[in-house]
């Protein structure tokens, strides 16, 4: 701990040398739209005559700038607003809040953005690389599975980023595993983001404002997962009026009430969604005493304390529910809350502090006449934040702070008329980090973020912990309540750096080290709700990912056309699979640690991404060409083989037309290798059943994928306050049988022989919403 | 359990789902030797049956193996060599029954090679009954069947279940591990098979073997449980089960008990 306290501190007396001298004021304070209050994220200001001054409002709306003596001009703009244009005299420090009317209000409509930068040419300043930024407004239009419309399948579409499976809300980011990617929602980490066994995810657009994905190289503020970060904000909610909107489909319906508490001041929002296919099938007598159904709720509410000080109050509750005819019943689902303090300390620091609480878990129940058992799991996080953003300098901007997490873990425990002859105890472990990042203006031409994270990771007493090694019980480790076991220290060193070669061209160069101490168990792709958790142990060591990115953007046709082309190359090391026939899922032997088996990963590729942001038609085109591999010790003879959701080619192409003010057509194609998968080289019999005989893991290939979803949205004229739409859509408009799974068995037509047999998912799926606001 | 949970999503795919037969270029890696096994405590012909892989695509005829040394010993000084009889299956001639708490040493010698494999015949523990337990899904009744029996207090004890009905064709081969239910009363029920379009009816007799196995026997038939009905992309990535066999053959060499009941559905 005293080694990482001293190296926060050399880094710290170095910033001071980096300001000296400065003879500017500054202009600082929030901005927020103009109609209902809402903060804005990452809008951009600039200076005429200075191209090298200029900032971003950060997460919470804060901007600060550094300006010289004299008449300014300033210039404030965000994608889907009218730029505003703001003369100053400056002679001191001053403060403005700032109110960005959105352009939809002026007539036009937000509809020909799709998916883009918040700045125009934000492609081409930002050090940051692999980044996307989702507005929410503008993914409503995109065709989806069963019409309820989903950032975890959007992103999807994003080079990089890979389906888990067909209308699966699950990822791989980069070749990166499920348990990889650090979902955050209001900065609460959300351990099993999907409802119904992935087909939804528990992020139900309406009560969400923003969000970005960061593909591995993410500033050092942010941590404790290898392959990316997902970061979701949800909506402050309107301060200015009351406002209802929401939505009926056929899966599902939703409802958002928000409003002032004070006016201009402080408000709420709530927002739910509710599935009830249940309600029609508990009609039926075959389905009487069953159920099955999610639901969510988003809460937020914020107070301003005074000018400077801002409270938020933030939950999400999401439960899925299965239950058959009373005899057996599943129940999981996420809560979390985060209170946050937003704490405008000086005119260029501002700081925040969230307290942040997280829990998961499962809860199966079964019994018939001979048995009941119970199994129960869960995983809550206490986590608290203090981050500063500091606006040291016209050309430093300042990221630092710490973060504490505590976690609890308590593994699948069985109750009931049957015990385990190996109860499980709940593992507590704390994970600690302190952080540095500056985002500096060397050149006009040459922006840099570099930063570094230290990562503590500190196993807690309260059991006892084996230590194997391939799968040989070695030691033990007998920890009592309150004792500090194993400490596991990481540096994470993060640069990025962008040299703007002109002004429609620039690139990129960018090195990431990122560690992970929380590993997901799971034997299936999509992920199922008793997938275990498990903390780094003795056994068990952190993941680490080196991860060296070189990219190149260009913009043309005055930033109306944008493309990026990024390069990768990932070193995992630390990862985890498990023995052949271990049975992880329920975790029935001694200790599961036994089961589990290490070694290395890798993951390269290219991505290119083609983006059309304005006129009639909007969209992108996206492709990956990429390798993944694995290579662990005691799996497929100890040599490289490929990584499941390693595919050669993924492209998407997304299009939106606006056909007329009350038409919106829009379309999207994917087209991706199969899954590398490991089919049968031969057969025998044993017990005169037919088993199948395997040689090299995962050498061969699912059947390509490809798929055309289709959907039109319909907007009624506004009505006083009232406004309403429909939306029309097909998901596999051409009925393509994609392989979901290819089961090999004995072949039922014809004795005595053996069959490949595929099944598939979703044909000609469609659906209708009807949405409406008031 | 892990039955209920995957009717769920059974539940869900009905909903959407379509299949289809296809064809697949798959490699050949057949002619692999297999050798499977069994010797019980009950006084019936042992039988060691070796077999070669075939390809994918060709019938499922096994060629025999009728050339190999095959001999069985145990710590009691018992050396036996079997005797081919057909089929690739080769015969016991001294031992008449397995013991109870006796390690068995099974070795082929094949062209050339030799393959080795330990079991210890478990201890007993008794088949006390049947009983049909009624499970509903969806409004129809089917019925799963309990083997009554008395798990003893010490742990390590690893149990096979070969449930047959007369008018199916299949059969259904569960393992179980005292790992829950140490020492008690058994409370954990076994499907019987049960075809989709000619599923079990009243009248029928359920034959029901009970084997106490030994824990590699468990951990390898349970690796071969995951392999059956959980394809591609779907369940595991599949691999060959862990044998506890020395010398490269793929198959098992099990000592165990057998107890076999039956009983008939109303």
């Amino acid at each position: 701990m005293i080694k990482l306290v001293s190296c926060a501190l050399v880094l710290f007396l170095f910033i001071p040398m980096l300001i000296l001298g400065q003879n500017k004021h500054s202009l600082s304070g929030t901005v927020k739209d103009k109609q209902n209050g809402e903060l804005l994220i990452g809008v951009s200001f600039r200076v005429e005559g200075n191209p090298r001054l200029g900032t971003i409002s950060n997460e919470y709306g804060f901007y600060s700038l550094s300006l010289p003596e004299g008449n300014q001009i300033v210039y404030v703009s965000y994608v889907g607003y009218e730029v505003q244009k703001i003369k100053l005299n400056i002679t001191n420090n001053l403060k403005l809040d700032i109110f960005l009317e959105s352009s939809a209000d002026n007539g036009a409509t937000l509809s020909e953005v799709v998916v883009t930068s918040r700045k125009k040419d934000e492609n081409l300043s930002t050090s940051q690389m692999g980044t996307e930024v989702l507005n929410i407004k503008t993914i409503e239009k995109l065709p989806v599975l069963f019409g309820e419309k989903d950032i975890l399948k959007t992103i999807q579409l994003l080079p990089g980023i890979k389906s888990t499976g067909e209308g699966n809300s699950g990822f791989s980011v980069r070749g990166g595993a499920v348990d990889q990617n650090l979902i955050l929602l209001d900065e609460a980490p959300v351990y099993n983001a999907s409802h119904l066994l992935g087909f939804f995810s528990t992020f139900n657009s309406d009560a969400l404002k923003d969000a970005s994905i960061i593909k591995g190289n993410a500033p050092a503020q942010y941590g404790g997962r290898l392959s990316s970060v997902l970061d979701v904000k949800m909506k402050d909610g309107n301060n200015q009026n009351f406002a209802v909107n929401g939505g009926i489909g056929l899966i599902s319906s939703r409802l958002s009430v928000e409003g002032p508490i004070q006016k201009d001041k402080s408000s709420f929002i709530i927002s739910g969604r509710r599935t009830y296919a249940d309600l029609f099938l508990g009609l039926t007598e075959q389905f009487q005493g069953s159920e099955l159904f999610f639901y969510d709720l988003n809460m937020k509410a914020n107070y301003q304390i005074n000018k400077n000080n801002r409270i938020y109050l933030s939950g999400y509750f999401g439960r899925d529910i299965l239950g058959l005819n009373n005899s057996f019943g599943t129940n999981w689902g996420n809560a979390s809350g985060t209170l946050r303090w937003n704490s405008i300390i000086s005119n260029k620091l501002f700081s925040n502090t969230s307290l942040i609480y997280s829990n998961y878990n499962y809860d199966i129940s079964f019994q018939n006449e001979v048995v009941n058992v119970g199994l129960k799991s869960k995983i809550q996080d206490w986590n608290l934040k203090k981050d500063f953003s500091w606006y040291a300098s016209d050309n430093h901007f300042i990221r630092f702070g710490v973060n504490t997490i505590h976690h609890t873990i308590a593994p699948a425990n069985i109750t009931g008329s049957l015990s385990s002859s190996f109860p499980r105890k709940s593992r507590t472990s704390l994970e600690k980090a302190i952080y540095i990042n500056d985002d500096h203006k060397v050149t006009e031409k040459l922006t840099l973020s570099y930063g570094l994270r230290i990562s503590a990771f500190t196993i807690l007493g309260g059991d006892t912990y084996r230590i194997y090694e391939k799968g040989e019980l070695k030691d033990s480790v007998q920890l009592t309540k309150g004792a500090w076991g194993k400490t596991y220290f990481n540096l994470e060193p993060r640069l990025s750096s962008n040299y703007r070669i002109n002004q429609v061209s620039s690139f990129k160069v960018a090195y990431s080290r990122n560690t992970q101490n929380l590993h997901l168990l799971s034997n299936s792709n999509s992920g199922n709700p008793t997938d275990q958790w498990i903390g780094s142990s003795y056994t068990v060591k952190p993941e680490i990912s080196d991860q060296i990115s070189i990219g190149y953007s260009r913009n043309f046709d005055d930033n109306n056309y944008e493309i990026n082309v990024e390069g990768y190359y990932k070193n995992m090391q630390n990862q985890i699979d498990y023995r052949n026939g271990a049975d992880i899922s329920f975790n029935v032997g001694e200790d599961i640690e036994a089961d589990l088996l290490f070694g290395r990963g890798r993951a390269y590729g290219l991505e290119f991404i083609a983006k059309k942001k304005e006129g009639k038609l909007t969209g992108w085109v996206s492709y990956t060409l990429s390798k993944t591999e694995r290579k662990i010790d005691g799996i497929n003879n100890n040599q490289w083989y490929n990584s499941r959701l390693d595919r050669t080619h993924d492209l998407s192409v997304v299009a939106t037309y606006l056909l007329s003010p009350k038409w919106t057509l829009s379309g999207l194609f994917v087209y991706s290798t199969g899954n590398a998968v490991t089919f049968p080289t031969g057969k025998y019999e044993l017990n005169g059943q037919t088993i199948f005989h395997y040689d090299s893991r995962n050498a061969d290939r699912m059947p390509a994928y490809n798929r055309l979803d289709l959907s039109a949205t319909y907007e009624a004229k506004k009505r006083k306050k009232f406004q309403g739409s429909w939306t029309f859509g097909v998901y596999n408009a051409y009925g393509r049988q994609n392989a979901y799974i290819i089961d090999f068995q004995d072949n039922p037509k014809n004795e005595g022989t053996t069959r490949a047999l595929q099944t598939s998912l979703f044909r000609w799926i469609p659906n209708i919403t009807y949405n409406f606001k008031f | 359990m892990k039955k209920q949970l995957s009717i769920a999503t059974v539940l869900l795919f009905t909903l959407a789902a379509c299949e289809k037969e296809i064809d697949l270029n798959l490699e050949n890696k057949s002619g692999q030797l297999i050798i499977e096994g069994n010797i019980s405590d009950q006084v019936e012909p042992h039988l060691v049956r070796i077999t070669r892989s075939v390809s994918f695509t060709q019938a499922n005829q096994y060629p025999a193996v009728s050339n190999a040394l095959v001999t069985l010993s145990d710590n009691a000084g018992l050396v036996d060599t079997l005797k081919y009889l057909s089929d690739g299956n080769y015969r016991t001639n001294k031992l008449k029954a397995g013991v109870s708490g006796r390690t068995y040493t099974l070795q082929v010698f094949v062209e050339g090679k030799t393959y080795t494999a330990q079991s210890e015949l478990p201890e007993r523990v008794p088949l006390t009954g049947l009983r049909l337990v009624p499970m509903t899904f969806l409004g129809n009744t089917s019925y799963d069947v309990l083997p009554e029996y008395i798990d003893p207090p010490t742990l390590g004890n690893f149990y096979a279940f070969i449930v047959k009905a007369s008018s199916q064709k299949g059969m259904v081969f569960e393992t179980e591990t005292d790992n829950f239910g140490n020492g008690v009363a058994n409370q954990r029920d076994v499907e019987i098979p049960s075809d989709e379009d000619n599923p079990v009816k009243a009248g029928d007799i359920v034959n029901v073997e009970m084997r106490s196995i030994d824990k590699n026997i468990y951990t390898y038939f349970t690796a071969v449980d995951q392999l059956i009905g959980d394809g591609p992309n779907g369940g595991i990535s599949p691999a060959n089960p862990p044998s506890n066999i020395n010398g490269g053959a793929l198959g098992y060499f099990s000592a165990h008990t057998s107890q076999v009941r039956s009983i008939t559905i109303k």
